[in-house]
């Protein structure tokens, strides 16, 4: 497996992991006090500091698996991958910003505006890691 | 999404017939990983235009000897 495809797979799985967490605090702290959380610097900070920690051990491990591999830049085949990757993954982030704003505008929820916004990153992101390892175990 | 590509290549022969050259070295000598190799043998990915050209010229044919489409 290439070390880009490894990598992709650490940052989906990192993604997904601590997104799942996020949400899920900030589902107890809303069931807690019966209303929607206001969103909290503190958790944003723990969940940012958490996908950095853990992406840099997970590109270490695997960067002193394959330290050539590791080092070399993407060729031809692997910017393309990329490019598209992340222009499929563009819309799954557009169209949840979207719902988000539709969403507000009944609502009037700021504070749901911002956590599905930030979902609609994150889905974003997560989407742009699972295109390029279907991209690179499929025809491209 | 992604589709096979309709052209076929003898990359894999010409590679075993020069010295049976590994999948690594070719990638050195194009400038491609190992896996993107692997993916032109496969018929899984057509290379660049850049990329054809080396391949040929590294194995002493024309591109025509090395790629052909497929109807």
């Amino acid at each position: 497996m290439p070390f880009k495809e490894k990598s992709a797979w650490i940052m989906a799985v990192l993604l997904t992991a601590l997104g799942a967490a996020y949400y899920y605090v900030v589902a107890a702290i809303s069931i807690e006090s019966g209303q929607l959380a206001t969103p909290m610097f503190r958790t944003i900070i723990i969940y940012t500091v958490c996908l950095i920690i853990f992406s840099v051990i997970g590109h270490t491990v695997i960067g002193i698996l394959a330290p050539k591999e590791a080092n070399a830049a993407a060729d031809e085949r692997e910017r393309s991958i990329f490019h598209r990757a992340g222009h499929y993954s563009s819309y799954f982030m557009g169209a949840g910003v979207v719902m988000s704003l539709g969403a507000y505008m009944f609502l009037r929820s700021g504070d749901l505006l911002f956590y599905t916004v930030f979902a609609s990153l994150m889905v974003g992101q997560i989407m742009e890691f699972v295109f390029q390892i279907i991209f690179y175990r499929t025809s491209f | 999404m992604a589709r096979k590509p309709p052209i076929s290549n003898s990359v894999k022969e010409l590679r075993v017939r020069h010295g049976d050259m590994t999948q690594q070295q070719l990638g050195d000598a194009i400038g491609v990983t190992r896996q993107t190799v692997i993916a032109i043998e496969q018929n899984r990915y057509s290379p660049s235009l850049e990329s054809a050209f080396r391949i040929a010229r590294l194995f002493n044919v024309g591109v025509e000897d090395v790629f052909s489409w497929d109807e």
